[in-house]
């Protein structure tokens, strides 16, 4: 199997030949390979550059995008000052709703700014060589999570007591321009929608808030871009089983579901959320990307990742991956040691 | 009138009542002190136990702390100068390059709720102003924080920046990605998961 194949085939419930390994290398693999994650993001050729040299080591089951996408290009894009540092993701600097009236002048943007035509440009590249062997996966984000960007976190959480109309219509504007930048990222190459839940994960607003305001807007663009031909995966911290929240991801078209496995004393049994999801959608399994993958030897990471793959052996739609994108100053003899246990694990 | 009312109206959110009991309880001879303490702070205590217990989530921590503050706004003439500065000052800011500031903002809250006296950098703080602001304010404790892992090695920066400074000032860290192992490996004095879980941490600091 090709690296297209086997993730297919997980999403799928397939059997696979070995572990789909599938993780969020997008900071790191701009420090290993000489390059920058400023410029990886907004020069097409450097992006290209980049993820061929990572695969080329690491061999992962897929090149996986967009952390500076979410967080810098599409705020950008919807009127927030941004900065773009050379390190670190882009920041907000301001942020660009504050009344009704701004929604009206967010809900006529066009997006498609220089700098997202470069990103878009830098998939087109990737497919262009990839072949169709290797799939892109790319960050995508919900329309809660870009009202926040857009208003700021803590005035959005107060909103849905104190104004809360002007959450729902902020949403109700970002639906069309979210499934307008989906298919843009789908026809530029992306096979796989990596939807970010950031900001209504359960470790910050409850399961009844969720449903009120989070739900419905969601569900419409995760629907759609599944119409459009994409694998939508929606991405969410917290435990999504006991809250409940999964029986709603799983109202939606989404194919498969990746919980954020922060540290070890708090992850989510897989099996526990495996007897929930059935054989309906597959799983990513997560190390956490701040334990001793950024901070152990490479010892102590062959031993964490075992632990994983030893649970979740023989599991039809499973596949290996990191909660979260990495620190870029992971050391790269851990990366290489958690490939190695993922690469030669007996599956069957 | 007696200062559960008061608890249980920050408890709530509701800010009228908030306002009308602080009011209702000076008129009526409640100490001040028990006010603050055993109205508005404890009541934050609350907020903390059950956003820890899963009861409540940010909204309504986020909602509490402010109708904390107003209760706190009316109490603030009655109050002695030093009042809120003599359990400790602390600093808190995101570190430079982090703008994710829900963590950092929630803490500042339940600090401030705490009664210590509370100054807040802001998001995107240079590593030399955490130093600078924790000499000018003689700072006890300086918090920071940080959502994106690609932040984290500044944290480890501003750490040795503190230490190597001489200042009395303890250093503890926070935010999503950060564990007690990178606080250790990094010689903070210590970490917190959770905002409750941050002032109580800031306690025994101070206390120690």
């Amino acid at each position: 199997m090709n690296a297209k194949e086997r993730m297919e085939a997980a999403i799928n419930l397939k059997p696979v030949d070995k572990v789909p390994n599938a993780p969020f290398t997008e900071a790191p693999v701009c420090q290993y390979f000489g390059s920058t994650f400023k410029a990886s993001l907004l020069e097409g050729p450097e992006m290209l550059k980049v993820h061929m040299k990572s695969l080329e080591e690491f061999k992962f089951d897929w090149v996986m995008l967009g952390m500076g996408f979410i967080g810098g290009i599409i705020p950008e894009a919807l009127d927030c000052q941004v900065s773009y540092p050379e390190d670190v993701f882009p920041i907000i600097k301001k942020t660009s709703v504050f009344s009704m009236e701004d929604i009206k002048r967010i809900a006529g943007k066009n997006m498609f700014t220089k700098r997202m035509e470069s990103f878009l440009e830098g998939i087109r590249l990737l497919k262009k060589e990839l072949k169709d062997e290797v799939p892109i996966a790319c960050e995508y984000i919900s329309p809660f999570t870009i009202a926040t960007r857009l208003r700021g976190t803590n005035e959005i959480m107060m909103d849905m007591y104190e104004n809360p109309e002007l959450v729902h219509a902020l949403q109700d504007a970002i639906v069309p321009l979210d499934i307008a930048l989906g298919k843009a990222l789908i026809d530029a190459g992306v096979d796989y929608i990596f939807y970010g839940a950031d900001m209504e994960c359960p470790v910050l607003l409850s399961p009844k808030h969720y449903k009120e305001f989070v739900h419905e807007p969601t569900t419409k663009v995760c629907n759609e871009l599944s119409r459009l031909g994409s694998k939508v995966l929606p991405h969410m911290c917290g435990d999504i089983v006991k809250t409940g929240i999964v029986d709603m991801l799983l109202e939606m078209d989404i194919h498969g579901i990746m919980p954020g496995n922060l540290t070890q004393e708090k992850v989510l049994d897989i099996r526990e959320l495996k007897g929930k999801v059935k054989d309906q959608i597959c799983i990513f399994d997560n190390i956490n990307p701040n334990g001793p993958l950024l901070i152990g030897k490479p010892e102590e990471v062959a031993k964490e990742t075992l632990i994983h793959l030893n649970r979740a052996k023989g599991m039809t739609g499973y596949i290996f991956s990191t909660a979260g994108t990495s620190s870029p100053s992971t050391p790269k003899e851990n990366y290489l040691a958690m490939d190695r246990e993922v690469v030669n694990f007996q599956w069957k | 009138m007696s200062v559960t009312d008061i608890l249980e109206a920050v408890v709530v959110f509701n800010k009228v009542a908030v306002v009308e009991n602080v009011k209702t309880a000076i008129d009526s001879g409640i100490s001040i002190d028990d006010i603050l303490n055993k109205g508005l702070i404890k009541a934050m205590d609350v907020v903390g136990e059950k956003f820890s217990s899963g009861e409540v989530f940010v909204p309504e921590m986020l909602m509490a702390a402010k109708a904390m503050q107003e209760g706190l706004e009316v109490l603030k003439p009655h109050l002695e100068s030093d009042a809120l500065m003599e359990k400790g000052t602390v600093i808190i800011g995101t570190v430079k390059g982090d703008l994710h500031d829900i963590g950092k903002n929630l803490v500042a809250m339940m600090v401030e709720g705490a009664g210590f006296n509370v100054i807040d950098l802001g998001v995107d703080v240079d590593t030399d102003k955490f130093v600078s602001e924790a000499q000018a304010q003689n700072a006890d404790v300086v918090c920071l924080s940080a959502l994106l892992t690609t932040t984290m090695p500044t944290m480890a920066k501003t750490v040795d920046a503190l230490k190597e400074s001489g200042l009395k000032a303890k250093t503890i860290i926070g935010g999503a990605p950060v564990t007690d192992a990178y606080a250790q490996q990094i010689g903070a004095d210590g970490f917190s998961d959770n905002a409750p879980g941050a002032v109580e941490l800031i306690r025994k600091l101070v206390a120690a």
